[in-house]
């Protein structure tokens, strides 16, 4: 019977096909909007730590003194990191800041490049579940006793060494030589949300290099720093002693009891702190201190802007315009067809029969809306990364759309046909019998 | 076969309530072939809505073939029309965008049978009523006598025991209306219980017997046996 | 016109229909209004004058990693350098590039004591050389420009001065000449005004305080330069600063080549995303609407012919059965235009709550409807012109 309403649906849109091709249009333009505005909604909105979402908690602390900033920071203290460091309760932990250097090999006809580098601790690559391809991560023994030992990309290898295993060659960064100890395979967590700051949709860095040479190589802080007093900047020992905050701190926390241990070492530390007149807003130690797992992270530095949140909302009711729209359509045509309606019904056709033979009739456009919907939508999000240089992580239609999209054509054609069928098959069959 | 007994049907608007039908008995048996005539506005019409289950009734009570009609949900009185009864309409009433083979599996496609008995059903009707050849046409092709042709076929595929027909030939001119209606009474003849509406007296005649309609109630039976006729006294009980 | 009464009537009769479109109509309106208000709202960011010659400058970074250099030096070799090649009008170092996203930015005190004096609004911290109004292109309206040997090479050093936005001053010292003022930075670092620019934007364009900005007498050496020439001699210019810095210094990777205007392009790409995005949004939607009017009207003449006949034959001239479906379309529309206004400004409202949007004018609402009214009135006339010309001998016709 489906098939015999699939081919009855045929033969009604092949007879009207400018009203079919109308609301068809309608549909597909409703949803190639709301699916494109989704589909960058959904890749801004992903949160690539999955599961461990919960565990991976980003530090802050309420480290700024009375009347100057009233929320809490993204960033902490050089001096709080290297103290809470000595901490043992996390499984994992990592420090982290962005620099940048010229990168060069022991091939004298290499050209400098200057590439982002990424300064943080051996934790890093389990935190944050980073895959290698050769060798690994530091030893943990290089957090706290300085060698010149780093990870880089695959990407990087490539253009390095040509994607041999390079572990145990030599990298200079600023003419210093450094040894890669692991080749990562290829990893771009998008949204970046290890460090959202700097670009939340930027691509990850592809060289890694221990946080315990920050005050030996005094590297250049490639991110924000930001004070809430006057300090006076005479090198980068006083950077590393005073106030400034401009370094990220995860931790691992897998259990909630290893979270509610963490937090209260944490207000100890604050308590301590305050000691040492540090900490010196009016705040009690225990509120001075915040843990983010990754979706909170994401949420408070707005990795999906105000803007895309407005275009969803615009967009879906742009559908509803669009749903409203193939309703009319949708009425007339099927009114326009009660005569045949009552046949249907004198010669035996159940009300339920003439439903389901519309509600077919309107899934078949709601379809054919959707699979053109679902090419605007390509269109567009191939345009928008053509033509506004929309991080590619953005603009590439998730694989889900490819289901969803179909979906809430068809969903959506369906509500819109739901009472014009209802009405078509309440048709009173005696009414249009009598004469054509 | 069909039994009614005190039908009445009231259509309400705000302003004016019609007696479309008051007190309406007939009693019609198996294998009669019964013709129903009446002024326009009499109540024929409602009464073949009523007979075909396309309307329900305000009062009295429905038989057919043994089931009470009176109190049936919709969905069984469309398999009862599906079933037990079938449709020729004066307007002919085919689906334009089917062809005349599709037309006439309608009725079988909502019963259910499988493709080949639908195809040997439409083969057969289409072969009785003389357009088997024709089967990929569609009804604009045809003339209006072939069109009504078609609409007894496919009236006929689901073998209905009770055949309604409304003005069947008022469309048509004198020598399709004759091929129409001589088809009917083959039909007829093969067991199939036939009422038809129309206002030609002359096709009327041409029936077993003779139903008139005046003011929604019977007002005549005649019988036409062997060319004999004899006028039957008709019941009026009072509204009460 | 018409009698609108039976017209509404008939309206009122056959519900569904003009509901839907009544539907629509209202969604149309509270989409289109808001719609139009943020493009009109992004539009007139994009259109303010930055107070800089955009196009002639370009940019670029220089990363120098020989650890040998003298920077201080070398900073200066290096803007010698550019300065002497040829079309080059101006050139200078900078620590930030306007409206780039990224920059220094800081708040200033009025008086040495940081716990009771007043400060100034956050402003962008522009560190630049004698080279620098030039560079940028920027108006002296008030005061003068520093002197060669005024400029410093590194933050801490004394003598320092400032050349600020009008912007800032007024909103620091309303109707007084900024000339001399001093500005504190902790308690003994002293900046003192020695100028005013009629405008010069900072680096964040989303910001409130975007006009204001303060240049110091310091040459930040080593990252990015600005260089002022015709937009037709930077292709050449790229190459050329490559050619002359390298040759100087191998030791160094030079690159981001950019004019500010490509730089302020791209800060303002979501904007213009927006503005396209939510235009295309409109456009699509009056289409939309417009489209399932005509369709709707064409069924209805259709479903109204014999009625039309028997107008035409009782006398309705063609121009009454055009003004009738007319009628019948200003009804809606107009109702629904108001309907649909309100709904626009609850929209607005809550979008005002939400997200850091400004109030909608209900000029946008209104706007809107004529234009809805506008576009309807074609999607109309159409196909009612067919319905005019209908032949009264429907009227007769029983088929």
């Amino acid at each position: 019977m489906f098939l015999y309403y699939v081919d009855l649906a045929w033969r009604s849109i092949k007879k009207t096909p400018v009203l079919s091709l109308l609301m068809v249009l309608a549909i597909s333009i409703g949803i190639g909007i709301t699916i494109t505005t989704l589909n960058v909604y959904s890749m801004m909105s992903f949160n690539p730590a999955g599961e461990r979402s919960d565990r991976l908690n980003a530090i802050q602390l309420w480290s700024q003194g009375v009347n100057s900033w009233d929320e809490y920071h993204s960033l902490v203290t050089y001096q709080d990191v290297m103290n809470l460091r000595q901490s043992g309760i996390p499984k994992a932990q990592a420090a982290m800041f962005r620099t940048g250097a010229a990168v060069q090999t022991d091939d004298p006809e290499f050209v400098p490049i200057l590439r982002g580098i990424r300064v943080t601790d051996s934790g890093f690559f389990s935190l944050f579940s980073v895959p290698f391809l050769y060798g690994g991560a530091w030893d943990k023994s290089v957090d706290s006793d300085p060698q010149y030992q780093l990870v880089i990309g695959e990407k990087l290898n490539q253009s390095l060494f040509g994607g041999e295993n390079s572990v145990g060659k030599t990298v200079y960064l600023n003419r210093k030589p450094y040894h890669v100890v692991g080749v990562i395979k290829e990893w771009n967590p998008q949204p970046k949300y290890y460090d959202p700051l700097n670009g939340a949709f930027n691509s990850a860095e592809q060289l890694f290099v221990p946080f315990s040479l920050t005050p030996i190589e005094e590297f250049d802080v490639w991110g924000n720093s930001s004070g809430w007093k006057f300090e006076p900047m005479t090198g980068y020992q006083s950077r590393l002693n005073s106030e400034k905050v401009w370094l990220e701190f995860w931790v691992d926390l897998p259990s909630e009891e290893s979270r509610s241990a963490y937090r209260s070492f944490l207000s100890h530390y604050v308590e301590q702190q305050k000691q040492l007149n540090r900490f010196t807003d009016d705040k009690a130690a225990a509120d001075s201190v915040q843990l983010s797992n990754v979706a909170e992270w994401l949420e408070m530095n707005n990795v999906v802007p105000e803007d895309n949140k407005i275009l969803v909302g615009l967009s879906a009711l742009f559908l509803c315009v669009c749903l409203v729209n193939i309703l009319g359509l949708m009425l007339t045509k099927f009114l326009k067809r009660a005569p045949e309606v009552g046949v249907r019904r004198a010669i035996g056709a159940s009300r339920g029969q003439i439903f389901a033979q519309y509600m077919v009739e309107v899934g078949v456009i709601g379809l054919f809306g959707g699979l053109l919907g679902l090419l605007w939508a390509w269109l567009a999000l191939y345009s928008l990364s053509a033509k506004f240089d929309v991080a590619d992580g953005l603009t590439n239609l998730s694989m889900s759309m490819w289901v969803i999209t179909p979906s809430i054509a068809v969903g959506t054609a369906l509500l819109a046909g739901l009472y014009p069928a209802w009405v078509v098959c309440r048709t009173k069959p005696s009414v249009y019998l009598k004469s054509q | 076969m069909l039994t009614m007994k005190n039908i009445s049907k009231v259509f309400k608007t705000d302003l004016v309530e019609t007696h479309a039908l008051r007190d309406f008995n007939l009693e019609v048996n198996e294998g009669e072939f019964v013709a129903v005539t009446g002024p326009s506005g009499s109540g024929k019409t409602t009464f073949l809505n009523i007979a075909g289950l396309l309307e329900g009734f305000t009062h009295g009570d429905y038989f057919l073939d043994g089931v009470n009609i009176s109190n049936l949900s919709d969905n069984k009185a469309a398999a009862i029309r599906n079933e037990k009864i079938g449709f020729i309409f004066q307007g002919f009433n085919l689906i334009p965008d089917l062809n005349l083979a599709e037309n006439v599996e309608v009725p079988l496609r909502y019963r259910g049978f499988s493709a080949k008995e639908r195809q040997r059903r439409v083969q057969e009707a289409l072969d009785k009523v003389g357009l088997g050849a024709r089967m990929k046409h569609l009804p604009s092709q045809l003339s209006g006598g072939q069109q009504q042709r078609v609409a007894i076929a496919r009236a006929l595929a689901g073998e209905p025991r009770f055949l309604l027909a409304d003005e069947p030939t008022g469309n048509l001119d004198s020598l399709m209306a004759r091929q129409v209606m001589e088809l009917l009474e083959e039909i007829n003849k093969a067991g199939t219980t036939i009422i038809m509406v129309t206002h030609d007296p002359e096709l009327a005649r041409r029936a077993q017997r003779n139903i008139q309609i005046v003011d929604g109630q019977v007002c005549d039976f005649t019988l036409y046996q062997g060319g004999q006729a004899h006028v039957a006294q008709t019941e009026q009980k009072v509204a009460s | 016109m018409l009698n609108i009464k039976p017209i509404l009537s008939t309206l009122m009769r056959s519900k569904s229909g003009p509901v839907l479109l009544l539907l629509q109509i209202i969604l149309s309106v509270a989409i289109v209004a808001n719609a139009s208000f943020i493009i009109h709202e992004r539009l007139g960011m994009m259109q303010r004058d930055s107070g800089i010659v955009e196009s002639e400058i370009l940019t670029f970074n220089m990363y120098n990693f020989d650890p040998s250099i003298d920077r201080v030096q070398q900073n200066q070799l290096d803007q010698q350098l550019l300065r002497n090649l040829p079309n080059v009008m101006a050139a200078t170092s900078t620590n930030m590039l306007p409206l780039s996203g990224s920059g220094w930015s800081s708040t200033l005190n009025l008086g040495p004591d940081s716990e009771t004096a007043q400060s100034t609004p956050q402003f962008a911290m522009y560190l630049g050389t004698e080279h620098t109004l030039e560079t940028l292109g920027l108006k002296l309206i008030d005061g003068r420009n520093f002197y060669p040997d005024e400029i410093n090479t590194s933050l801490t050093a004394s003598g320092k001065l400032a050349i600020v936005s009008k912007a800032l001053v007024d909103a620091t010292w309303p109707n007084e000449s900024a000339l001399g003022k001093v500005l504190y930075e902790g308690e003994d670092t002293q900046i003192t005004i020695i100028g005013v620019v009629e405008k010069l934007q900072g680096a964040w364009i989303d910001s409130g305080d975007l006009e204001y900005s303060v240049i110091q007498n310091v040459d930040w050496g080593g990252r990015s330069y600005l260089v002022r020439a015709l937009p037709q001699h930077h292709a050449e210019l790229k190459q050329a600063i490559t050619d002359v810095m390298l040759k100087e210094n191998p030791n160094r990777v030079i690159d981001d080549f950019q004019s500010i205007k490509a730089v302020k392009e791209s800060s303002y790409r979501d904007h213009q995303l927006m503005v396209t995005v939510l235009s295309m949004m409109v456009v699509l939607l009056l289409l939309i609407t417009s489209l399932g009017l005509t369709g709707m009207v064409m069924f209805n003449i259709q479903r109204r012919t014999k009625q039309i006949g028997t107008r035409r034959a009782l006398g309705a001239t063609k121009a009454d059965i055009l003004s009738l479906f007319l009628t019948e379309n200003y009804i809606i529309c107009v109702v629904g235009g108001v309907l649909g206004g309100g709904l626009a400004v609850l929209l607005g409202q809550q979008l005002m709550q939400h997200y850091d949007l400004p109030q909608l004018d209900l000029l946008y609402p209104i706007m809107t409807v004529l234009g809805l009214l506008l576009v309807t009135t074609v999607a109309v006339v159409l196909p009612a012109r067919k319905a005019a010309n209908i032949s009264p001998a429907m009227a007769t016709r029983s088929v």
